[in-house]
């Protein structure tokens, strides 16, 4: 099934999905948070060698998040992104770890550096970050990394740089 | 110590701080010899590159990248490359295409023999460890004649390259393939007919290619179980030359268990992989027109980019990396980069192929996989 | 009152008499000190006298116990031998192996000895403290006690009993149970696998390597080493019994725990094996221990397979003995940098199903040789029954 195909069969099955760009190679579709289940078990039905490639999130500011998926069908050379927009200070969207197990993992690691949380995750303990950064969603926007704000960020504060170079304390 | 150690479950870290972990920590159940369960962490190595990519230019993001993996330095920067490249409409020219693809392949040929001398460590054989060791020196030398430095070279810029060949650069690079073609059939013979390792790795860490793609296994890791999957033929790239080489997927294709892999066969695959990529450079070297090596608009366009949104993707040795890339309007840096490492996906496979088998097989297992802790934890 | 005063002297008298008495009084406390002193001195010259007889006696045991071919020589043969395996792996492995100290590196094992010994000794809270400073030594003793029953020399050897391969065979025997010991007191996990492991390769390779030399024993008709190598006169018996020869290599690779056979010691899974947490001091012991180990084998094979001092009759028995085991050593360290590492429960596989059936077919050939070969007898020098 080739991809513009496959898009408008989403399409006209469910209607609150929206197109954004549909070509042969490429389609981008934004879906609501409470359809991505059925979207991504119709993929996983349509192709049944879909590589799962990505899932990431993305921080639009003003407390605005987007859960990006991205799936590859080899066979037929057609790059799949499904966007779902989220709100609020900890959006919840649905797990798909139990249909490609292989993004049990970028769930978790979306999961800790945006503070998404995903219904029915099976384990969402810290994946890369340290144990005091949790809570803390390092990838928003709102984390500030420059040492003027770091009391923002609620990481202890490092030792003071000598003033000159070449005495130490 | 009850005397009934053998029938407990015993928690043991193959942690952090091991001969053989180079960077991961699993916690693993042991009953008697067998394992259990096995549950990876990572998070060891998390140099927050995303973060960092947000905060440095276009061609300053590059050079991160080449950190996450140094083996594969050529090969993992290309991915941001090709991202820039296509918000910003920079048109890369032939030769810079060719040299790019050129060294490339020298890196992955490269980085399998580092990974051969690993594996072989980690079986206990250091003659095998040190003997594609040496032959990689040869190609580091060709690379620091090309480029000055033997690994994180930072050899690509947006729109093309920034070190041209010279007339010793390549001669020096022919001289590495032309010794590591000949020191072969002697790797061969000590790896593939060696029945210790025969017996050691067969039938272990076995899986279909189904299993393995849902699991997001891409790569050799794939290939090995008979499914052709390499982006470099499956996608059009423009920027790079795979489509001017006359060249076949290497794909190993098992007889004992066809659709599936197991640690000798991801071993084979690699060998293949290695002749695939010197055939590919063969052909390709007599090809390198003349020309500039970068693209003429690139210094003006590549300092501050439009809005938009681009996924550069590339084979790397271990898997599929990619790049997800989102700009705002006249940025001079990402507005968010998420990278995709291929092994943060064969880390995580592990959970699932490992119960069931010895505990001195696990080592087997993920080393076959071809672990790298830069590209999982980033 | 002259009356009186002599009355007051009388009085005093036995008073005067006793203070006449005092210095005779000293002089005796100084006479008897001197004859105990003397007392003392005469018993520990004797005792000196003794022993001095005792070494006169026997100096020409002690010369060869501690000096050749006993412990100094051993010591400088374990560190050449140190000396040679790293420079050969170097080799097989396309480097150079120790260069700087020394001509071709002569010195770095003096280096590395010195280095290892002044380092911190850190002993884990798990561990049990006694037992740890305790089994490094045991180990190094029980290894180089079999040295003394090698058949060096007609003339120059240490000690010979009349069944001295079994007392080999017993202290080789120690050494996983030491082992085993090792890695359970060292309170750590992997040590723990080690030692387990270690004991495994007890069970799977002691058993093949003792049945494996049954062989040579029943053809020389006697127990003792320097039997086995008298009995090599006119032939040697890796002519004789060549197969036996490769399932008695085969089975002393796994007993010592080099490398195909290294598991309990596998240093990309479990660490360093029941050696894990030694430090300092007893990484040293156990190291050489190992060496040692290494080293007895090829002995034993030169002794029972190749002829022990029998070769080249213009040099003397001993050098004879060194070159074929430098030579046997050579091979030995050849075959084990060539193959990957076995996992344990394989080389109990192998051992089980491939070297025990092939050594007790080895000893029944050996039987029925002896018996029904009519020209065998003659071949060796006591007429084996």
């Amino acid at each position: 099934m080739s991809g513009t195909a496959f898009a408008r069969m989403i399409v006209n099955k469910y209607q609150e999905v929206e197109p954004k760009l549909l070509t042969d190679e490429k389609v981008d579709l934004v879906i609501p948070a409470s359809l991505i289940r059925d979207v991504v078990h119709l993929i996983e039905e349509s192709y049944p060698l879909i590589f799962p490639e990505i899932i990431m999130g993305l921080d639009l500011e003003d407390d605005k998040y987007e859960v990006i998926y991205i799936f590859w069908s080899r066979e037929t050379n057609f790059l799949c992104q499904f966007r779902v927009l989220l709100e609020g200070a900890t959006p919840v969207v649905d797990t798909i770890s139990d249909i490609f197990p292989g993004m049990e993992w970028h769930e978790r690691e979306t999961c800790e550096m945006f503070g998404i949380d995903f219904k029915g995750h099976p384990d969402l303990r810290l994946l890369l970050l340290p144990d005091e950064l949790e809570g803390k969603y390092p990838l928003r926007k709102r984390f500030k990394t420059d040492r003027s704000r770091l009391s923002e960020s609620g990481l202890p504060q490092p030792k003071p740089r000598p003033p000159r170079g070449g005495d130490s304390q | 110590m009850s005397p009934d150690i053998l029938d407990e479950a015993v928690e043991l870290w193959f942690g952090p701080q091991h001969v053989s972990a180079h960077g991961w920590a699993t916690k693993l159940t042991l009953v008697g010899d067998y394992i259990v369960e096995c549950d990876p962490n990572a998070g060891y190595f998390h140099r927050s590159a995303e973060k960092c990519l947000e905060f440095r230019t276009f061609k300053q993001g590059s050079l991160i990248l080449e950190r996450l993996c140094m083996l594969e330095a050529f090969l993992a920067e290309y991915p941001y490359l090709s991202a820039v490249e296509q918000i910003a409409g920079l048109e890369v020219p032939e030769r810079a295409k060719i040299m790019r693809t050129i060294m490339m392949e020298a890196c992955r040929i490269h980085s399998l023999q580092f990974w051969w001398g690993q594996f072989s460590a980690e079986l206990g054989m250091f003659t095998m460890t040190l003997w594609p060791w040496i032959d990689r020196e040869y190609f580091l030398d060709a690379f620091e004649e090309l480029t000055g430095s033997r690994h994180a070279a930072a050899y690509g810029t947006p729109g093309g390259v920034k070190y041209d060949f010279t007339e010793k650069s390549v001669k020096v690079l022919e001289h590495a393939i032309a010794h590591m073609e000949s020191q072969m059939p002697k790797f061969k013979d000590m790896i593939l007919h060696n029945p210790s390792f025969k017996v050691r790795t067969k039938g272990i860490g076995q899986y279909d290619v189904k299993q393995g793609l849902k699991w997001g296994l891409s790569g050799p890791n794939i290939r090995a179980c008979g499914t052709p999957m390499d982006l470099r033929q499956d996608v059009n790239d423009p920027n790079l030359a795979y489509d001017m080489v006359d060249w076949e997927v290497p794909t190993f294709h098992s007889e004992d268990h066809p659709g599936e892999s197991d640690a000798f066969d991801r071993m084979v695959q690699r060998f293949l992989e290695i002749e695939a990529s010197v055939k590919i450079i063969r052909q390709l070297l007599p090809l390198v027109p003349d020309g500039p090596i970068v693209d003429p608009k690139a210094r003006a366009k590549s300092n501050r980019l439009p809005a938009g949104e681009a996924y550069g993707r590339i084979e790397g040795t271990r898997g599929l990396a990619s790049v997800w890339l989102k700009t705002t309007d006249k940025a001079q840096s990402p507005y968010r980069a998420k990278i995709r490492g291929p092994c943060l996906n064969s880390y995580y496979s592990l959970k699932h192929l490992v119960p069931g088998s010895k505990f001195a097989d696990f080592i087997v297992i993920f080393g076959s996989l071809d672990p790298y802790p830069g590209w999982w934890d980033r | 009152m002259v009356g009186s005063i002599g009355g007051i002297v009388m009085q005093f008298e036995w008073f005067v008499d006793w203070l006449a008495g005092v210095p005779d009084w000293i002089y005796g406390i100084f006479i008897w000190i001197w004859g105990l002193l003397h007392d003392i001195i005469m018993w520990v010259w004797d005792w000196i006298f003794i022993l001095w007889g005792l070494i006169i006696d026997n100096i020409v045991f002690l010369f060869m116990s501690v000096v050749f071919p006993g412990l100094v020589f051993l010591l400088f043969t374990l560190i050449f031998i140190v000396w040679w395996t790293r420079k050969l792996w170097g080799r097989i492995h396309a480097r150079r192996g120790p260069v700087h100290l020394g001509k071709y590196g002569g010195l770095q094992i003096f280096a590395d000895a010195i280095k290892l010994i002044s380092k911190e000794i850190i002993i884990p809270n798990n561990s049990r403290r006694w037992m740890y400073r305790f089994l490094p030594g045991l180990l190094l003793v029980v290894v180089l006690v079999p040295f003394a029953f090698i058949p060096w020399d007609p003339v120059w050897f240490i000690a010979d009993l009349s069944v001295s391969l079994v007392l080999v065979f017993a202290f080789l025997t120690a050494v996983p149970v030491i082992s085993l010991l090792a890695g359970w007191i060292s309170g750590s996990k992997y040590s723990l696998i080690g030692g387990f492991r270690a004991a495994n390769n007890q069970f799977a390779a002691e058993i093949p390597m003792i049945i494996s030399s049954v062989g040579p024993a029943m053809l020389a008709g006697s127990l003792s080493l320097m039997g086995i190598a008298v009995a090599q006169a006119s032939v040697w018996f890796i002519v004789l019994l060549p197969i036996n020869f490769a399932t008695f290599l085969a089975a002393s690779i796994a007993s010592v725990g080099i490398f195909p056979f290294d598991a309990p010691v596998a240093d990309s899974e479990i660490i360093f094996g029941w050696r894990t947490e030694f430090s300092g001091v007893y990484f040293t012991l156990t190291y050489f221990a190992e060496f040692a180990e290494q080293m007895l084998y090829p002995l034993l094979m030169v002794t029972m397979f190749f002829g022990g001092f029998y070769g080249l009759p213009f040099i003397p028995g001993y050098m004879n003995f060194i070159i074929k085991f430098l030579i046997v050593f050579f091979f030995f360290t050849l075959v084990s940098s060539s193959f990957f590492r076995f996992r344990q429960d394989q080389i109990v596989h192998y051992c089980w199903k491939y070297l025990l059936p092939l050594s007790m077919l080895n000893v029944v050939i050996a039987m029925l040789a002896i018996v029904y070969i009519p020209g065998l007898a003659p071949l060796l020098a006591f007429a084996g029954g």
